[in-house]
């Protein structure tokens, strides 16, 4: 796949980057960011993908997060891709911002007209990470994952149904039990019908319940003025207390006087990019 | 001055080297020297060589040449001149072989011009030289008054080789018929041979020369040593003499003046009587004109003035007239006292009583914790059999208690005195005695003896990874003056490392700085006066993470340590709750007690295992925490409490009265907590998933302390010296 690189600017001795490829999966033109350390000069760095939310293209979180500079710091390639395919003249993508374009909910629509362009789960999964691993300085075996709001759920939902694919995961407000809340519902039954169970396969609270696989340390930041929290679609205690019961680590942080905006992202990057690092450079 | 040396070498004789004339020494290697002897030589063979010419290339000439060497080499001058060394004193040098090169043969001879040897004295020496090598050319014999040369010169066209057992050289035509059982060597060999041995005597020479000149050196010393002694010995003579003299001047004195006196009174006595003598003369005279007068008075008058007359006459005649002479003109036999004299003059042949040794002030690090090494001096040269020493403890109270003294004898300058209390002064003083007497006593000194050791707490040895603090209990009853801490780095049994001392610390603590992840050996000594005390009982300091004791004095009474020091019980039955004193450092409201930190600042990190189901809360805390409050409800401490209630966790991160909303669903059995003094942070670890809990930024202005409570029975352990692990490192 021949990527196209669209922008280059040179951010805390590192570079940060947007490129362009053909997706397959998407088939279409799909843009992602993708910032490099000073550290992958010279040697192979881990990758941390970001998951940004509901209306977010490649740019939000590479401009709005200020997180380059705990990345340079501990060496981490960080990509972030956008959260849908674009343009693919879907009749309906473009009538709401939380479903359609910019609401890819990393799932692999089942659902026409979806069904070809919408398989955000195996492009996040698969092909972006091969995509990346064979055109970056990045080791294939240390990958960890994060995301905010929508992105957070993606995460969540990726490093659940992928054991020992990551090696953490983290998120920032994130949906956790999608299947309960009024954007989960909507955008599930757009994507993946009306067959409830196919639903609970992407759902956090849910997949944790049965999640089998190594131990996972979990770090949630949610800002207690999120105006989403408080309209139940965010729902983190479902997701705390499956966690409780099923022994799976998770510190979720309820920050004060914080929203849903990349103030509060940017406020506490810094300690999800540490929590990372602690694993993906040990 | 021809003498032998004792123990000189045998084929080597003593030269007499005059003390007082140094100029006159040997000189081994005599150059610009000259010598008469040789100036005979000289001239002899300047005749005999080519004027300016070097024997180089001439093959008849160079072989004489050489035979001039060596005949030069062995009759070191020639028969001529022994003559003239007798004559006039002085002997032949032992030539320096480098300086008979073949090729230089002029120069030498130019040489031996100008050299020669004074000094010997003697022509024995080198007659015996000759002798030993045997060989004079020709004829070497007093008879000639200069060397011979043109006998060798005869000889020229002759092949020369070199007898051994003649010690001659012979023409080589005269071998088989005079020496044919000799042993012959070539005439090259010879001279080498010959060269050599003239080496090692010179050698030999230099060496007599070193050993006298020492000796000489000695004998002026001794000769010093006569003088000095003899001035002490006149000195002391003639001081006993003044004091005789002056006692005999002085009775002389006494008796004369006794004897003026005893003259005088007698004098006086004498006068006295020969004074009433006179009067009683005149007293009778009188009577006597009278009596006259009277007689040529008429009978009336003369009868009655004789009336009176004989009354007068009969009255004085009867009063005594003493013609005894009271006073004896003889004077006593005076028996002259002069026992004293007699004593003194005793006294002069034996020896004096010695003068006052002075006690040496007590010398560093002599003294252990039960002795101390005495030590004192004689600055005179009398004789001592024996010093007796006398000491006793220094005390405080009043002057009036004699204290038991102790002596002893002994017969050195010093002695150790042992069996004393530690960390006490003593007091010393030492006489000397001989056959005169004692001297008098020495002025006193005072000497201590060192501390005892100290005894380190080893329970309550704080430390880091780069430092340590210990403190110990000082081992004595009364004050030392300072204390040293000695620490060795533990590497391997065998390897002694070096050991690092920290000297002068004024209390019974000392922070040590140390390097990280090393073992320790620390002990202590005290110091006084005395010197050091023996070591104290080491203990072993680890610096991996940090260590630190818990403190019992701020322990709430329901808490409990038990005996390792590190599991802290809070126990079902409780005490009734008793009122708080007021300036308590003991926890009263809140079950809690507090470690000892040390207080270096830096990263320090320890671990408390939990019960799950407990509530207990542990952090860090000030010092001065209230212990009425609850931790974590003031500024002065930061602490992570968790309640089990109702099957559920839950976890607050507390400072003052505030924590953050977290939640946490695996519940920690083991918290790890790192205390960052440098970016003022607290942190907290579920251990065994390496999960990190919550972090406080906290302004730390000064040191704060591990606390831990419990708020139900139930018990928490506590870990420390671990060193952090890795994803500690990233907070």
């Amino acid at each position: 796949m021949a990527l196209k690189e669209i922008s280059s600017n040179k951010c805390f001795e590192g570079l940060q980057k947007v490129f362009e490829h053909d997706s397959v999966e998407l088939s279409c033109k799909m843009k992602f960011g993708i910032y490099l350390p000073p550290k992958a000069e010279t040697e192979k760095c881990p990758a941390l993908y970001w998951l940004s939310g509901l209306t977010c293209t490649e740019q939000n979180f590479i401009s709005k997060a200020g997180y380059q500079q705990a990345a340079s710091e501990h060496g981490l390639v960080i990509i972030a891709p956008d959260t849908s395919p674009r343009g693919c003249s879907i009749k309906g993508e473009d009538e709401s911002w939380d479903f359609g374009t910019g609401a890819g909910f990393y799932v692999d629509a089942t659902e026409d007209p979806w069904k070809t362009n919408y398989r955000m789960y195996s492009y996040v999964t698969e092909e972006l990470p091969r995509l990346i691993n064979a055109n970056f300085p990045v080791d294939p075996q240390r990958m960890s994952i994060f995301g905010h709001s929508m992105g957070g759920h993606g995460a969540l939902i990726c490093a659940l149904k992928n054991p020992g694919k990551y090696k953490s995961v983290s998120a920032f407000a994130p949906i956790c039990n999608p299947v309960l809340c009024p954007w989960g519902k909507k955008a599930f039954s757009g994507y993946l019908g009306t067959d409830q169970s196919k639903w609970k396969a992407y759902d956090a609270t849910h997949l944790v319940k049965s999640y089998p696989g190594s131990q996972l340390d979990i770090l949630i930041d949610q800002g207690k003025d999120d105006q989403f929290l408080t309209d139940g679609q965010l729902l983190p205690d479902n997701f705390i207390a499956a966690c409780t019961e099923k022994k799976v680590p998770v510190v979720f942080r309820l920050q004060e006087g914080y929203d849903h905006s990349y103030y509060f992202i940017a406020t506490f990057i810094t300690d999800h990019i540490r929590h990372h690092a602690k694993y993906l450079n040990a | 001055m021809d003498g032998k040396a004792a123990g000189a070498p045998p084929d080597f004789h003593f030269y007499p080297m005059d003390l007082y004339d140094p100029e006159d020494r040997l000189h081994p290697f005599p150059e610009g020297a000259t010598q008469t002897g040789r100036e005979a030589y000289a001239e002899m063979a300047e005749e005999a060589s080519e004027p300016g010419g070097v024997a180089l290339g001439k093959a008849p000439r160079a072989q004489e040449e050489e035979v001039d060497e060596l005949v030069h080499l062995y009759a070191l001058g020639g028969a001529g001149e022994w003559g003239s060394e007798l004559a006039d004193g002085s002997a032949p040098c032992a030539e320096v072989p480098e300086h008979l090169p073949l090729g230089a043969q002029r120069d030498w001879r130019g040489e031996a011009g100008e050299r020669s040897c004074p000094g010997w004295g003697a022509a024995g020496p080198g007659r015996d030289l000759r002798e030993a090598y045997g060989y004079a050319h020709g004829r070497a014999s007093e008879e000639y008054e200069c060397y011979v040369i043109p006998e060798e010169e005869d000889e020229d066209e002759a092949a020369l080789v070199f007898c051994v057992t003649c010690k001659a050289p012979v023409r080589a035509l005269e071998v088989s018929d005079e020496h044919g059982e000799h042993e012959v060597t070539a005439l090259d060999k010879a001279l080498e041979s010959a060269k050599d041995e003239v080496h090692k005597n010179m050698f030999k020479l230099e060496k007599q020369i070193l050993e006298m000149e020492n000796f000489a050196n000695h004998l002026e010393e001794v000769f010093i040593t006569v003088e000095e002694n003899f001035g002490r010995q006149e000195q002391n003579f003639e001081s006993h003499y003044n004091e005789i003299l002056e006692t005999l001047a002085q009775k002389y004195e006494e008796k004369m003046q006794a004897l003026g006196e005893k003259k005088k009174a007698k004098l006086e006595a004498l006068y006295g009587q020969l004074v009433g003598c006179g009067e009683n003369l005149d007293t009778c005279k009188e009577l006597m004109e009278t009596i006259e007068e009277m007689c040529h008075e008429e009978k009336v008058d003369f009868i009655k003035d004789a009336v009176a007359m004989a009354d007068r006459l009969g009255k004085f005649l009867n009063t005594d007239t003493d013609v005894e002479i009271t006073t004896q003109p003889d004077f006593e036999d005076q028996t002259l006292d002069f026992s004293d004299v007699e004593q003194l003059m005793c006294s002069l042949h034996t020896l004096p009583a010695p003068s006052a040794p002075v006690i040496n002030p007590q010398a560093p690090n002599s003294a252990t914790g039960s002795s101390v090494r005495v030590c004192w001096s004689l600055y005179s040269d009398d004789t001592v059999e024996s010093y007796q020493l006398s000491y006793r403890p220094v005390r405080d109270s009043a002057p009036g208690k004699d204290q038991a003294v102790f002596t002893m004898t002994v017969k050195e300058t010093y002695c150790s005195v042992t069996n004393l209390v530690p960390n006490t002064q003593y007091e010393f003083w030492v006489t000397a005695q001989n056959k005169a007497g004692s001297s008098p006593t020495s002025e006193r000194a005072v000497y201590m003896t060192a501390p005892s050791p100290p005894i380190i707490k080893s329970k309550e040895i704080q430390s880091c990874e780069e430092a340590a603090l210990i403190c110990w209990e000082s081992g004595n009853l009364n004050p030392v003056d300072s204390y040293t801490v000695e620490l060795t780095q533990v590497e391997t049994p065998e390897a002694s490392g070096v050991t690092e001392s920290v000297v002068g610390i004024p209390a019974c603590e000392s922070l040590v700085q140390l390097q990280p992840r090393q073992s320790y050996t620390m002990s202590v000594r005290a110091l006084n006066m005395g010197g050091p005390s023996a070591r104290s009982d080491p203990v072993t300091v680890h610096t991996t993470g940090s260590r630190f004791p818990l403190n019992q004095h701020t322990c709430h009474p329901w808490l409990t340590v038990a005996d390792d020091g590190f599991t802290v019980v809070r126990s079902e039955r409780e005490a009734p709750p008793k009122e708080p004193l007021p300036g308590n450092t003991r926890f009263s409201r809140c079950v809690a007690i507090m470690g000892n930190l040390i207080p270096v600042r830096g990263r320090h990190y320890w671990e408390v295992e939990v019960d799950e189901r407990a509530d207990y809360t542990v952090g860090v805390a000030f010092d001065d925490v209230p212990k009425e409050e609850d931790l974590g409800a003031n500024r002065l401490s930061w602490c992570m409490r968790h309640r089990f209630a109702s099957s559920r966790h839950e976890y607050e991160f507390l400072h003052n009265k505030a924590t953050p909303g977290i939640r946490i669903t695996v519940s920690p059995r083991k918290i790890g907590i790192l205390l960052d003094y440098e970016n003022s942070k607290l942190s907290f670890f579920n251990v065994d998933i390496s999960q990190h809990l919550y972090t406080f930024s906290c302004q730390l202005h000064g040191f704060v302390h591990p606390c831990f409570s419990l708020e139900k029975p139930g018990r928490l352990r506590i870990r420390n010296g671990i060193a952090m692990p890795t994803h500690v490192t990233f907070y």
